[in-house]
């Protein structure tokens, strides 16, 4: 009895304090308790403490999610390679300034007159972080095994550039014909199967990183434990708690370990934006996302770093179906839809609005950007809309334009763009379309198999170079989900797939994006951002708008 | 006994076959592929190629002949949204941080609610008896994630004892705890309350008063191991759900437990995983109900178990 009564006098004050902080609410403010924030894992019972000890600069990076990964050809998402990134290194790396690759596991390289054959020739301070050297036969398992159909790599196209590559993942070719060769122990030879001048940033890609072949070929888990994973990057993984952090400490042997100034990076797992967002303010992590509801609010702040993403939010017409068949109808709905203003009013996060297609701030061989380049295509311009609507129905002969479903998976945002959207369909064209969402796998799957006859659709790029939007398009292309198929876009992106020449090159791609918009087969709406919170102490973080975050530079005043 | 109890335990080896079985064919019957949920660019060939890693190429009754050895033998292969990790592994890193949240919830909603209840019941038409009660329907009626977000937001970010979120000492433990257990304190107090009113006016307590016993003594010995009753029957359900994890609560307080695989294996349609977490969770409940059965008995003599068989 006597026990009961005092649990009842802590529980009812437990719960009464809680009501009580709760209804008195409103204090913004929070005292800054920096005791949690230096990376000491002192809110995490575990041992190996020393990693972290005091005075040691390490950066606290909320990763979200769990890494799926750590395997590069297994990886494949955001989680799991800005891990990688920076406990492994590729042939390349991207420069700290621009996304230009400079030399990292491969000293320099040698391009054939063709442009087929690279020959890489590999660092002699290049070393796991087993001890063992980093040799050019660990390039080629690599490279093959990401090609190998064991392997089920759902990155397995990144390995496509490759000649035999294909035909081997596609299990018609076999291992001995994928041109990927070690010649000596620091020498590889990689053929290609196009001459793309490109290469050279796509063997910078994760998907591309090598990985210590014995290894690998002993233990099948040996991504899956900081006892056994072998990197050859800036960092080596020291701790790792499953869906709590993971924590990745200075490679003292990393043949560039003098321009890495931090001791370590400690990602943590907090999926919850909110307290996310809490524990940033508290100075528990010194980078994290914005909350969605609050970009608004936090885009202009001092702490808010924006960074351009290559990758595109749009939509997709199906042109098997009525009334999307006509080129002019599709044009009409391009041109009535103001991407500024869902910029300005809903994502509200400075978003650059689609002038095209292809991602603006690609590097051009004329010297500018791509877009400064090949100009702009696309623009908002309801009158013209209304025109071509009512030019597009003459051609069919409408009376009335047949009914206009919009699908998009289920999600606050997407459904507030699909409201402005119809808005904005109504108010420019008067045409009434019905909004529908969908679960994103039921709605993926429905897209894929042309069931959608307008939807909402997004890309993130991959590579840097305007080919990886465009071959999106080319007729069969699974990303393609529109049923389109247009000879002279499949023509001229071959082509340009084929042509050694640069200049002639972005001519050629240029043209296909013309070709591309005319036909208008998607609404161009906004280019990503990557927009994060960090605090004033961290410096020199690298973000491409290719690629995955990247440490090796940053620091911690 | 030994019978019944061997009895009871093939009626659960088929209850849980037939969960099984209905769950397999009900996630194969969701549209979309759980290869295509990364929609990653992957070619045709890549694609091809995870299925058959999968063994997703193989027909329907064969995939459920291999999930029904997987089950038998719990082993679930690799997941298909961490395909380094097993499903297993994910399991059991998780569940630990999940028990432990688990038990203090129990430990938290069973003291506090059975207290809560004695007193109002006690105290009936009294101030005690109104507050508890108005806090119980508080409890119940604020949802749990509500509860967390006020918690992180108002108590952890003022006061320094309380971390905001993340895992590792029991004081993470409180505040997620708390928000779990309010729900479940509130109907354990109300069940216990009514319980003991209606108790408290039979005649064997009024037995009980004339023989001249203590009034702690008639409560504890005589009123409440029969109010308790109602209560040991929803203790069974109550610790499968609370044992399991929650997924909005761990994911607000980033705990890393298990809850979050009952919410994102069936939008990433992980069958795996699905599958694990279908037999964790029926598992659980049907033991945790033969264990209540068989308190039962303890509690209240009354109540035998092997009557039929006597």
């Amino acid at each position: 009895m006597k026990k009961s009564k005092l649990s009842l006098k802590v529980s009812t004050s437990l719960v009464a304090a809680a009501i009580f902080a709760a209804g008195c609410g409103g204090n913004d403010e929070t005292t800054g308790n920096n005791n949690e924030g230096n990376g000491n894992n002192d809110n995490n019972n575990n041992s190996n403490q020393e990693a972290s000890s005091d005075g040691d600069k390490i950066l606290i990076y909320n990763n979200g999610e769990e890494p799926t990964s750590l395997d590069p050809p297994i990886g494949n998402d955001e989680y799991s390679y800005s891990i990688l990134n920076n406990v492994m290194e590729g042939l390349t790396r991207l420069e700290q300034g621009e996304p230009v690759p400079e030399p990292a596991m491969a000293e320099d390289w040698e391009v054939s007159d063709d442009g087929l054959v690279y020959t890489f020739n590999l660092r002699e301070d290049a070393y796991w972080s087993n001890g063992e050297p980093v040799t050019a036969e660990d390039f080629e398992f690599s490279f093959k095994r990401l090609a190998d159909p064991e392997t089920a790599s759902p990155a397995a196209h990144h390995s496509y550039w490759i000649a035999g590559a294909e035909a081997f993942n596609e299990g018609e070719g076999s291992e001995d014909d994928v041109m990927v060769e070690a010649l000596d122990d620091k020498t590889l030879e990689v053929t290609l199967e196009n001459p793309v001048d490109f290469f050279e940033s796509i063997v910078a890609m994760p998907q591309l990183f090598p990985v210590h072949k014995e290894t690998v070929e002993e233990n099948d888990d040996w991504a899956n434990s900081p006892d056994t994973f072998v990197g050859n990057g800036p960092f080596v993984v020291s701790e790792w708690e499953n869906d709590e952090y993971l924590l990745v400490t200075k490679n003292e042997d990393y043949w560039d370990a003098d321009t890495v100034n931090l001791d370590g990076i400690e990602y943590v797992m907090v999926e919850d934006s909110n307290t996310a967002y809490q524990l940033y303010q508290n100075d528990e992590v010194h980078i994290t996302g914005i909350p969605s509801d609050m970009a608004g609010e936090l885009i202009d702040g001092p702490e808010t770093a924006v960074y351009p993403r290559s990758g595109i939010e749009f939509q997709r017409f199906n042109v098997e179906e009525e009334p999307f068949q006509n080129t002019n109808i599709r044009k009409a709905f391009a041109k009535a839809i103001n991407a500024q203003e869902i910029v300005d009013y809903i994502t509200q996060e400075n978003q650059p609005v689609m002038t095209g297609y292809v991602f603006d701030d690609f590097a051009h061989p004329a010297g500018g950007t791509y877009r400064e380049e090949v100009g702009e295509l696309h623009e908002f311009d309801p009158e013209e809309a209304q025109q071509l609507l009512e030019q597009g129905m003459e051609e069919e002969g409408y009376d009335e334009l047949p009914e206009v479903t919009f699908s998009y998976n289920t999600d606050d945002l997407h459904h507030t763009i699909a409201q402005a959207v119809q808005e904005m369909l109504q108010t420019n064209l008067e045409v009434d379309v019905t909004l529908e969402n969908q679960e994103w796998a039921v709605f993926l799957d429905a897209q894929r198999d042309l069931e959608l006859q307008y939807s909402r659709s997004s890309f993130l790029g991959g590579y840097n170079d305007p080919m990886n939007y465009l071959d999106n398009f080319t007729t069969g292309n699974p990303m393609n989900r529109t049923g389109w198929s247009n000879e002279e876009y499949d023509q001229l992106v071959s082509d340009a797939l084929a042509e050694p020449d640069p200049e002639q090159r972005f001519e050629l791609m240029a043209e296909a994006e013309r070709v591309f918009i005319e036909d208008a087969v998607i609404v161009p709406l906004y280019y990503y951002n990557s927009t994060f919170l960090e605090k004033p102490e961290v410096t020199d973080v690298v973000r491409h708008p290719v690629g995955f975050v990247e440490f090796k530079w940053a620091d911690l005043q | 006994m030994l019978k019944y109890i061997f009895k009871r335990f093939l009626w659960m080896i088929l209850t849980i076959w037939i969960i099984v079985t209905l769950t397999f064919f009900l996630m194969h019957a969701i549209p979309g592929d759980p290869l295509d949920v990364a929609d990653v660019g992957s070619s045709d060939a890549a694609s091809a190629n995870l299925a058959a890693y999968y063994n997703l190429d193989q027909s329907l009754p064969m995939q459920y002949v291999t999930y029904l050895k997987n089950v038998a033998t719990f082993d679930f292969g690799p997941s298909m949204t961490s395909r380094s990790r097993t499903v297993n592994d994910m399991l059991e890193s998780g569940f630990p941080a999940s028990l432990q949240l688990g038990l203090a919830t129990l430990f938290f909603s069973v003291i506090s609610g059975v207290a809560l209840g004695v007193f109002a019941a006690l105290r009936h038409n009294r101030m005690i008896d109104y507050v508890t009660m108005i806090l119980a329907v508080i409890g119940i009626s604020i949802p749990n994630f509500i509860q967390s977000m006020l918690f992180i937001n108002y108590i952890a970010v003022n006061i320094e004892f309380f971390p905001i979120a993340r895992w590792g000492t029991y004081r993470h433990v409180i505040l997620p705890a708390i928000a779990l257990a309010s729900g479940p304190m509130a109907i354990i107090a109300r069940l216990t309350r009514s319980n003991m009113l209606e108790v408290l006016t039979q005649d064997y307590i009024r037995t009980a008063k004339a023989k001249g016993l203590s009034a702690r003594k008639i409560v504890v010995k005589h009123a409440l191991r029969n109010a308790l009753l109602p209560v040991v029957t929803i203790m069974g359900a109550l610790t499968a759900a609370v044992l399991t994890g929650s997924f909005v609560v761990e994911r607000i307080f980033a705990i890393p437990g298990i809850g979050q695989y009952f919410v994102s294996s069936i939008s990433n349609r992980d069958y795996p995983m699905i599958m694990a977490t279908t037999v964790i969770y029926s598992s659980i409940l049907v033991v945790m109900m033969f264990i209540v059965d068989i308190l039962y008995g303890f509690i209240d003599p009354r109540i035998k178990l092997h009557a039929k068989e006597d």
